[in-house]
């Protein structure tokens, strides 16, 4: 273990110089100073626009039938991929994501990765009406190699904008699963962390300048705060210069309170639409942390009134000033395309990057 | 509510809703849905696929039937698609390739003809047994649908609720004895259960039929007892996935109302053996009373195949008639 940690100090010792400060990213505004960041929380619909083909899916059933390869499939999702991105840059996002394009849900695509773990029956994702597989911890966990670092290095070739890497939190993660291995909380969210770590660090070395760690779980575990804080400084503790944010959404995190904002990352993500009470929170955000505020309702396709959003803007800049970046308040797949389109086209006009 | 009257010390047989739909029910569906087939074409082979399911129900000793619904899709966009105010809308993923119409509520939700009554009254036709009436409550057609109308989730749950009344009402006109309102979205959130309850009362208020209500996994243990609140005769309830583990909730607060027991797995192909449901229904009668319960699938069958969902029916009615010979 030591032998791994030295090679990772070196590597990034030698990365450090060449990469871009996460912090950065203003860069990209351009010089308009009264343009607001604007990123996605991460997922984003696969199915195209009503009337175009929607290959994806038509892959995957050729792929059942034996009349698609695998290569095939990596090239519709690859496609989507590119799609997605285009999408997002075209609204005007700042910060783009792939879309979780090629996943199912956010634990499996890593779970099934790691040894210790099997994959379970589906089960509810949170309040949606979506569904995800629970993992299994039947062993030891341990890091056999990166989960989402090709796709994150795919993304971040085809964009043209940073590209956020994703990738669950530990207690999240401990949450969405059965423990049949470690039987303590503590010992089974420890051992995520530190293969998520390493995750982390792969993804840093591919070249991400954001990762997000989302913790969804975190808002109904208070109870988890702490052990959350010291989870979070193991995945964090071989980052170089990436930020860090954590997502929590869902929700409120009232039950957290301002303790939330101690974790050791660079900002939060908070779910303004299913938890108005974030506002109050908001107002004792600590001055050194980046507000990921998500405005609008990624799980609802009315469409937000301009005005109201520009109102809510406004009062969030006084409460945090510069350090605000918009979002919707989760991962848009809940929404058709079109209707996801159309929020981040929303989104870009209350930035004022677009069509201001 | 009216008294159950059906033969027996209980422990009757039903089943929870859908069954499984035939190859030939599938292959129509998809070739209607690419014009190939006419309406009036599908819906013969709907109603075939139907009579074969209330026989096959029948030939084992079935007590309440089912029609099977196999002329739904999803049990909210069937409604949703003959209720003026809500839309089908763009497709949405449910999990892995999976993926649905989620309807959207565009102004307000009205009903203008009765929705499942042709298909009861078909179904009934086939059997002198009692078949049941399947809706889907009103709290789980608005959580399961966008809503672009309506300025609380509450006011669309109302609108829903009368609209789903009214149809229960005309089943109940029709001769429906036994009335299923399915909330499967109702233990995903706590804090909404008070209008589950609200919205249920305004749905089984006029009724006399012995109304039911399908409640899937969820938060179970912070749900109950609170869930007894819901103004119904029965709550059916999944016991086999947990291995019964929802029973020692009940030793600190008592089942009150008619239960339907799912005594075997709708997820797994494993077909259970009749010892083992047999054993669960004897554990569970050391908390319920045999004339208070009902026995079936954890859920519906649809995701399993017809010959699968036939082999647990039957291993279902072989050991309710093991333990029924022991009361």
């Amino acid at each position: 273990m030591a032998g791994r940690c030295e090679t990772r100090t070196d590597e990034r010792r030698r990365r450090q110089a060449s990469f871009r400060p996460g912090r950065g990213l203003f860069a990209f505004r351009g010089g308009e100073a009264l343009t607001i960041e604007t990123t996605v929380v991460g997922s984003y619909p696969k199915p195209p626009a009503e009337g175009t083909t929607f290959r994806l899916r038509k892959t995957l059933h050729a792929l059942e039938r034996g009349d698609a390869t695998p290569d095939d499939l990596e090239d519709a999702r690859n496609e989507l991929v590119r799609e997605v991105i285009a999408e997002q840059e075209a609204a005007g996002v700042d910060i783009v994501s792939d879309g979780q394009a090629r996943w199912d849900d956010l634990v499996t695509p890593f779970a099934r990765n790691m040894a210790g773990f099997e994959i379970g029956g589906l089960l509810r994702w949170f309040d949606n009406n979506v569904y995800y597989r629970r993992p299994i911890c039947t062993g030891a966990l341990e890091w056999r190699g990166p989960s989402s670092v090709e796709a994150f290095s795919y993304a971040h070739s085809v964009a043209s904008r940073p590209v956020k890497a994703i990738i669950p939190g530990p207690v999240t993660f401990a949450h969405l699963s059965v423990d049949e291995h470690y039987k303590d909380h503590e010992k089974f969210v420890l051992a995520l962390a530190s293969v998520l770590a390493q995750e982390a660090f792969e993804l840093e070395a591919a070249g991400a300048t954001i990762i997000q760690f989302d913790e969804p779980a975190l808002l109904g575990a208070p109870e988890d705060l702490d052990l959350a804080r010291r989870a979070l400084e193991v995945v964090v503790a071989d980052l170089g210069s990436a930020e860090t944010v954590v997502a929590t959404y869902f929700g409120d995190a009232k039950r957290l309170g301002t303790e939330l904002f101690r974790l050791p990352v660079n900002g939060f993500h908070l779910d303004l639409v299913a938890g108005p009470e974030n506002l109050e929170l908001i107002r004792e955000f600590p001055s050194d942390r980046r507000l990921q505020a998500g405005i609008l309702d990624a799980r609802n396709t009315r469409l937000e009134d301009e005005g109201v959003l520009a109102g809510q803007t406004d009062r969030l800049t006084e409460a945090v000033g510069d350090n605000l970046r918009l979002a919707p308040s989760c991962g848009l797949e809940f929404l058709p395309r079109e209707k996801a389109r159309a929020k981040l086209e929303l989104l870009g006009r209350i930035s004022g990057r677009v069509g201001a | 509510m009216m008294t159950i009257d059906l033969d027996g010390p209980g422990l009757w047989t039903t089943s929870v809703g859908s069954l499984p739909k035939p190859d030939y029910i599938t292959k129509a569906r998809s070739r209607f849905a690419r014009g190939e087939i006419d309406r009036d074409e599908l819906l013969q082979l709907e109603r075939q696929a139907t009579r074969e399911w209330v026989e096959f129900q029948d030939s084992i000793g079935t007590d309440v039937i089912v029609d099977g619904e196999q002329y739904r899709g999803d049990m909210v966009a069937f409604f949703a698609e003959e209720l003026p105010g809500l839309e089908i809308g763009g497709l949405v993923r449910s999990y892995g390739n999976r993926y649905y119409r989620k309807p959207i509520a565009t102004s307000e939700v009205v009903r203008d003809k009765p929705i499942t009554v042709e298909w009861w009254e078909y179904a009934q036709s086939l059997t002198e047994k009692p078949v049941k009436g399947m809706l889907t409550g009103p709290y789980t057609i608005c959580d399961w649908s966008f809503n672009e109308h309506y300025d609380s989730r509450r006011d669309f749950v109302l609108d829903l609720a009368k609209v789903i009344r009214d149809e229960a009402l005309d089943l109940e006109r029709a001769g429906a004895r036994f009335i299923q309102i399915d909330e499967p979205a109702a233990s995903t959130r706590m804090d909404e259960l008070d209008l589950v309850i609200e919205a249920m009362q305004v749905v089984t208020e006029p009724l006399t039929a012995h109304t039911i209500t399908h409640i899937c996994y969820g938060d179970f243990h912070n749900a109950y007892p609170k869930m007894l609140d819901i103004p119904v005769d029965q709550i059916d309830l999944e016991f086999a996935n947990s291995d019964f583990s929802l029973l020692e909730t009940f030793g600190d607060d008592a089942f009150t109302k008619y239960i339907g027991l799912g005594v075997v797995d709708v997820h797994t192909h494993a077909l259970e053996q009749v010892d083992e449901i047999a054993d669960g229904i004897r554990r569970s009668l050391k908390y319920l009373s045999p004339d208070k319960v009902f026995v079936d699938p954890d859920c519906g069958l649809k995701t399993r195949t017809v010959d699968e969902a036939k082999a647990k029916l039957i291993n279902v009615k072989k050991a309710v008639d093991v333990v029924r010979a022991e009361l």
